[in-house]
């Protein structure tokens, strides 16, 4: 990379030649102002704060859009550059209403920080004389119009990041708006709900509603960590006060997401209305009671102790971590001889031995194959990679079914009979890109693997960590006559009735592991309470087989454990040895599922 | 219509372009362009088709456009063999049998042509062919020729050289005018860095208003990486009272269609657009007939005159965005996405249109390049003045007499346009300012009307060029009410994407206002000097950072009446209605009562020969009184 010198306030600094002054300056240590920029968006230049003297030019430029050239002289704070941030703060602070206490981001605006940056102190020009409508209609969050700056952050985010195009400019000059679509309300647009604009928003304009007023950033811990809810493995930060989840962020590091998340991610978790079960449940004359730990730890050790091996059977969620599903499987397969072990989920056909693509791939690619896989409905974050690909001019071909969520952006859609068509096409592409999911027929699977070598592959599981659960056998079939003695592994998983029991004979006894209370634990002989995302710690593995970590953000609800944490309290009062630390226990699953 | 591959075919065409224009029977001809239309062309057009069926006369009626004299349309030209050509002005449908009368008859009697024409320029060709041979006929000597009427006698027409002259119709009549020789001489005889040398050596700058040097431009996009390259023309005309572009679109487009094919060859483009703004409807409709028939020529399309050079051209119509005549923001719609410019730290000609090597020129831009590549550089060169050469095509307009378009050699006197080709100030009223360049432009006062017409020296004196919009203003102007006019316009026309221009100049505005409305507060000015700095220095887009000009070179000029109106609460010009007062003066009234009897709001009263009087509760300053007293006993103050 061709390099270049230039000074910024006197310090000569060498930094690539083409980035912009922004950049050049961060890197350097020298703090520019920004607002409409967004490390995550294109730059656009439209609000003029991050403005600085370059030698030479006519009027200020934007450090934000100017790319450096060898010998460039700035100064970014000079009085007339001061005069000129303090000129566009004035102006912004009285366009619309910017009262800053009465506003829930107080304390983490952007351009409220400004303002103390550069003491504005005083309103210059008459303010806040036309009102705004507030749209509340979404159901998570709310578009407050006057406290939008017309930064573009958030129409930019939906439309490159998501690729979702809801959000556009409406009207011109002082009388703009953030609309969405035609201008409908936001409720009744297209918008996905992935808060993507919610998070980029550097003014109270978009406003969380669970969030809202329950306290400044600097009263919160953020903890990283990875989504849960499917198998594609967003990175997200959990931001919480007082041991309470307050919101999640997406992560602008995460190497799948690259900060995107979707609703499923970062808003249903926290609208979970499902009862918990706060302490282990035992059956006792047809009731189920709360007992302690050890007491249902010792009736389950007890019964699986005594049973015969053939007798007993496995039944696990995906949404569980890795270690959970290690620990399963070391202590009912490998010590109990347990043969009888299923997953509650489907997998995707496993056509190779070896990964042969990451989602990484679907952005560099020219056309893509969607193959018995609905992204848009069961991987979310997948879809936007796919729709942001098909913006830049690749082209989509869509084989599934009519209702299939992509379909109305394919260049081609056709029925799984006409895979070999799609196949050809993708053959004769530069870089293809497969994405099959569990909806794809044997014959189709064979279809795509003349592919090989040729195409990238990646299987679009659906549940969360199935990749992990096939990786250790739990997909292999499960026949439910045979059992006597049942140990379901449910987890937090939901939409998983009592046809999950379907042909497991009467007098069975089953013990189910799970976050909540459902049909399924009305069944159950011993109910063990298990935390849920927020609450423990430990690694997933995605769909491409990227094993990320999960960490605890509060603690568990009542007498709740972590997944993993419940089987090695089991294993241990059937004395067997399988207790280790989370780290010990992380290394030895990862290890397996490679 | 066969294809032309050779130029015995182009040959075969300009002879029946000529059979058309000079035909060997009467033709009469009806400038049909808006600026016709709107004072009635079609229903003259209407009239004299029904006259010549009636009489069953062997009459070629046709319609032209606008030859620039805008006062006096609708305009109805004569061509008969062996006559001068004969222009009628201001013709209305019931003049039309007179008039067919004269032609009937062949002999001018009665209703007089306003000029006549005894020869046509061939510009492109360098000759001049007379419309008659022999002497000149005894009824039309005492009718002035074109080159004697003030309105014409300063003008070079290089840019509209064909409007008024063809029927807008025919590409026939345009190649027998020259056109598309030009295109013959580059794409066959010459290399395209010859077309660029030999636009660069032309001086041929930028119409736009930038006053970039064309051929540069050129230069740069053919040097710019990448296969895929566009030429664009501008034709999103937003200036208000400016209408140059939208006539030569009307008049002549294939002069610009030719234009853009020979950048295109210079540039190595491979396709081009047309950005017009939908209200132009006829200009759409006429550019689109043009390129349909270059197209079944084959100047459009693949193998151009057997060269191997492949082009063609499409329209994209604008929604009559003021901001989408900027570079970049016009792209941009064009791209298909709302029409917002873009920071442009990379030139368009290297990251343009879908971030290709894209070359922008204006519409009268691209007019002139065929009439250079025919003339060559050094006949261009030596019209206008140093830096400056050719012509500029003004819309001119306002309080002036003759109303129209003109083209004027660069570096022409500004008072030789007002006072000669303009005719003067209407009403014996004296000359105050002119304001070029559009809204983002500036005020020329009467001071300054020595100024050479061209881009640096408009641009020293804190207008600029523009793309060509002239409104001149009298005593009776208000210069800070002029301000205040045209910030309202730009208020409503920011894009809204930049602070400075979306908040600065509402801020402006609203101060502009309040000066107006005998609210203004000391400092005012000030602020008004500190914000239009603020906004030349961060705006986004040059029509952002101009937004201040009307503001900045009114102060310059005319402080003293943003100070009458802050201070004295008067306004000198007797405009703004807030800060005058109208009155009787005891001693020219002779109480006729007229102005009694028009008063809209019954506020004037008096006895008959008695001084009358003004109830000032009641009064609404609309001026009634003013305008129709014959005594000049109102008194504005």
């Amino acid at each position: 990379m061709e390099m270049v010198n230039i000074t910024i306030n006197g310090q000569k600094i060498s930094a690539p030649a083409g980035i912009t002054i922004l950049k050049a300056a961060q890197q350097a240590g020298i703090d520019i102002p920004t607002l409409c920029n967004h490390p995550a968006l294109s730059p656009t230049g439209a609000c003029r704060v991050c403005v600085v003297e370059v030698e030479g030019q006519r009027t200020l430029i934007t450090a934000c859009t100017f790319p450096i050239t060898d010998g460039l002289v700035i100064q970014t704070e000079s009085p007339q550059v001061v005069k000129a941030r303090k000129f566009i703060l004035d102006m912004l602070f009285s366009e619309r209403n910017h009262f800053c206490m009465y506003c829930q981001m107080s304390g983490d605006c952007e351009l409220q920080n400004l303002g103390y940056r550069y003491g504005i102190d005083h309103w210059v020009f008459p303010t806040y004389t036309k009102g705004f409508p507030v749209d509340a209609t979404r159901k998570y969050f709310l578009m407050e119009h006057n406290r939008c700056v017309l930064c573009g952050r958030c129409e930019r985010a939906c439309g490159t990041l998501v690729a979702n195009h809801t959000l556009g400019l409406r009207n011109r000059g002082a009388k703009s708006m953030i609309h969405a679509d035609a201008n409908l309300t936001f409720g009744d647009s297209s918008c996905v709900s992935c808060g993507t604009c919610l998070q980029v928003c550097p003014t109270g304009a978009l406003c969380d509603k669970r969030s809202a007023f329950m306290g400044r950033d600097e009263q919160t811990q953020h903890v990283k960590t990875t989504c849960s809810h499917c198998s594609v493995g967003c990175a997200m930060e959990i931001v919480t006060r007082g041991g309470n989840v307050m919101k999640i962020l997406g992560d602008w590091d995460g190497a799948v997401n690259g900060g995107v998340l979707c609703q499923h991610g970062r808003f249903d978790p926290l609208y979970d209305e499902r009862t918990r079960i706060t302490s282990p449940l035992i059956r006792q004359k047809g009731k189920l009671v709360p007992a302690n730990w050890d007491e249902a730890l010792q009736v389950v050790a007890k019964r699986l102790g005594k049973a015969d091996a053939k007798s007993i059977g496995v039944l696990a969620s995906s949404n569980v971590t890795n270690e959970a599903l290690y620990l399963l499987d070391k202590l009912f397969s490998k010590e109990m001889k347990v043969a009888n072990v299923g997953l509650l989920n489907r997998a995707a056909p496993r056509l190779f031995e070896k990964p042969q693509g990451s989602l990484a791939d679907i952005e560099k690619s020219d056309v893509i194959l969607v193959v018995g896989a609905d992204p848009v409905k069961d991987q979310p974050v997948a879809s936007f990679l796919v729709k942001r690909t098909v913006d830049r001019g690749g082209r989509l071909i869509v084989v599934d079914g009519e209702d299939n969520g992509l379909a109305p952006f394919a260049y081609m859609h056709l029925p799984m009979a006409d895979t070999g068509k799609a196949v050809e096409i993708a053959g004769r592409a530069n870089n293809p890109v497969i994405l099959y999911g569990t909806g794809a027929p044997e014959k189709t699977v064979n279809a795509l693997k003349k592919l090989q070598g040729k195409a990238a592959f990646v299987a679009l599981e659906q549940g969360t960590n199935t990749r992990a659960a096939v990786a250790f056998g739990f997909a292999n079939g499960f026949k439910p006559s045979a059992v006597k003695t049942l140990f379901l592994l449910l987890g937090e998983q939901d939409g998983i009735g009592v046809e999950a029991l379907e042909g497991i004979g009467k007098g069975a006894f089953i013990v189910v592991q799970a976050s909540f209370a459902s049909p399924l634990t009305e069944q159950a002989d011993v109910v063990l309470p298990m935390a849920i995302w927020s609450e423990r710690s430990g690694s997933l593995t995605n769909t491409e087989g990227r094993v990320q970590k999960v960490s605890k953000a509060v603690e568990p609800e009542g007498e709740a454990k972590a997944d993993w944490e419940i089987i090695s309290l089991l294993a241990e009062k059937m004395d067997k040895k399988l207790g280790a630390s989370l780290e010990e226990l992380s290394a030895r699953a990862t290890q397996n599922i490679k | 219509m066969s294809t032309i591959k050779t130029l015995e075919d182009l040959n075969k065409a300009a002879k029946r372009g000529l059979e058309s224009i000079i035909p060997s029977k009467t033709k009469i001809m009806v400038g049909m362009s808006t600026s016709g239309l709107a004072s009635g062309a079609q229903e003259v057009y209407d009239a004299l088709a029904a006259e010549i069926k009636k009489r069953k006369l062997d009459v070629v009626l046709c319609k032209t456009s606008a030859m620039g004299m805008d006062c006096i349309e609708p305009l109805v030209e004569v061509i008969q063999p062996n006559r001068p050509r004969l222009a009628y002005s201001r013709m209305t449908a019931k003049k039309v049998p007179e008039v067919i009368n004269q032609v009937a008859k062949g002999v001018v009697d009665g209703f007089k042509p306003t000029y006549r024409m005894d020869e046509e320029d061939y510009l492109c060709l360098n000759e001049k062919k007379p419309y008659f041979k022999g002497p000149l006929p005894n009824d039309v000597k005492d009718i002035p020729t074109i080159s004697n009427v003030d309105f014409y006698k300063k003008q070079v027409k290089i840019a509209t050289r064909n409007c008024g002259m063809i029927n807008f119709e025919s590409i026939d009549e345009y190649v027998a005018k020259g056109g598309y020789f030009s295109l013959y001489k580059a794409l066959t005889q010459m290399k395209p860095e010859q077309i660029i040398d030999e636009i660069i050596a032309s001086g041929l700058r930028g119409r736009g208003g930038g006053g970039f040097p064309a051929g540069v431009k050129w230069q740069t996009c053919r040097r710019a990486h990448g296969d895929i390259k566009y030429v664009l023309c501008n034709g999103d005309e937003g200036d208000p009272g400016a209408y140059m572009d939208r006539s030569v679109m009307e008049g002549d487009p294939h002069s610009i269609i030719e234009g853009m094919i020979i950048g295109a060859f210079a540039i190595g483009a491979t396709d081009g657009f047309i950005y017009v703004r939908n209200e132009y409807p006829l200009a759409v409709a006429n550019l689109q007939r043009a390129l349909d028939q270059a197209r079944a020529y084959g100047f459009l399309g693949n193998n151009i005159f057997n060269s191997g050079f492949n082009f063609d051209i499409k329209i994209g119509k604008g929604a009559g965005a003021f901001v989408c005549g900027e570079s970049t923001a016009l792209m941009t719609s064009l791209e298909g996405k709302a029409g917002e410019p873009r920071a442009k730290y990379i030139h368009t000609v290297e990251y343009g249109l879908w971030n290709r090597p894209s070359n922008l020129n204006n519409v009268e831009t691209w007019a002139n390049v065929p009439a250079i590549i025919s003339r060559g550089a050094k006949w261009f060169s030596s019209i206008g003045c140093k830096n400056n050469s050719g012509t500029k095509v003004f819309s001119l307009v306002g309080k002036v007499n003759n109303i129209g378009l003109v083209e004027v050699p660069m570096g022409i006197p500004l008072k030789d346009i007002i006072y000669e080709i303009g005719g003067g100030i209407p009403g014996g009223k004296k000359f105050k300012a002119v304001q070029t360049g559009g809204p983002s432009g500036g005020c020329i006062p009467k001071s300054l009307e020595d100024i050479s017409v061209d881009f640096d020296a408009l641009w020293e004196a804190g207008s600029m060029m523009g793309s060509g919009g002239m409104i001149v203003m009298d005593e009776t102007t208000c210069m800070v009410d002029i301000a205040r006019y045209f910030i309202d316009f730009l208020e409503f026309e920011s894009c809204g994407k930049c602070v400075p221009c979306r908040e600065g100049v509402m801020r402006m505005n609203e101060i502009l206002h309040d000066i107006c409305g005998g609210k203004g507060r000391p400092g005012d000015i000030e602020l008004l000097e500190s914000m239009s700095k603020g906004i030349v220095d961060g705006a986004l887009c040059a029509l952002g950072s101009t937004a201040p000009n009307p503001v900045l070179s009114t102060l310059k000029y005319f402080r003293d009446e943003y100070t009458a109106h802050v201070r004295d609460k008067k306004c000198p010009a007797g405009v703004c209605k807030a800060l005058i007062r109208f009155s009787v003066s005891d001693e020219k009234c002779t109480g006729c009562g007229v102005c009694l009897k028009k008063c809209p709001t019954e506020c004037i009263s008096g006895e008959k020969k008695k001084t009358h009087v003004i109830d000032q509760t009641e009064c609404i300053k609309c001026g009634v009184c003013k305008e129709s007293c014959k005594f000049d006993a109102i008194i504005v103050e």
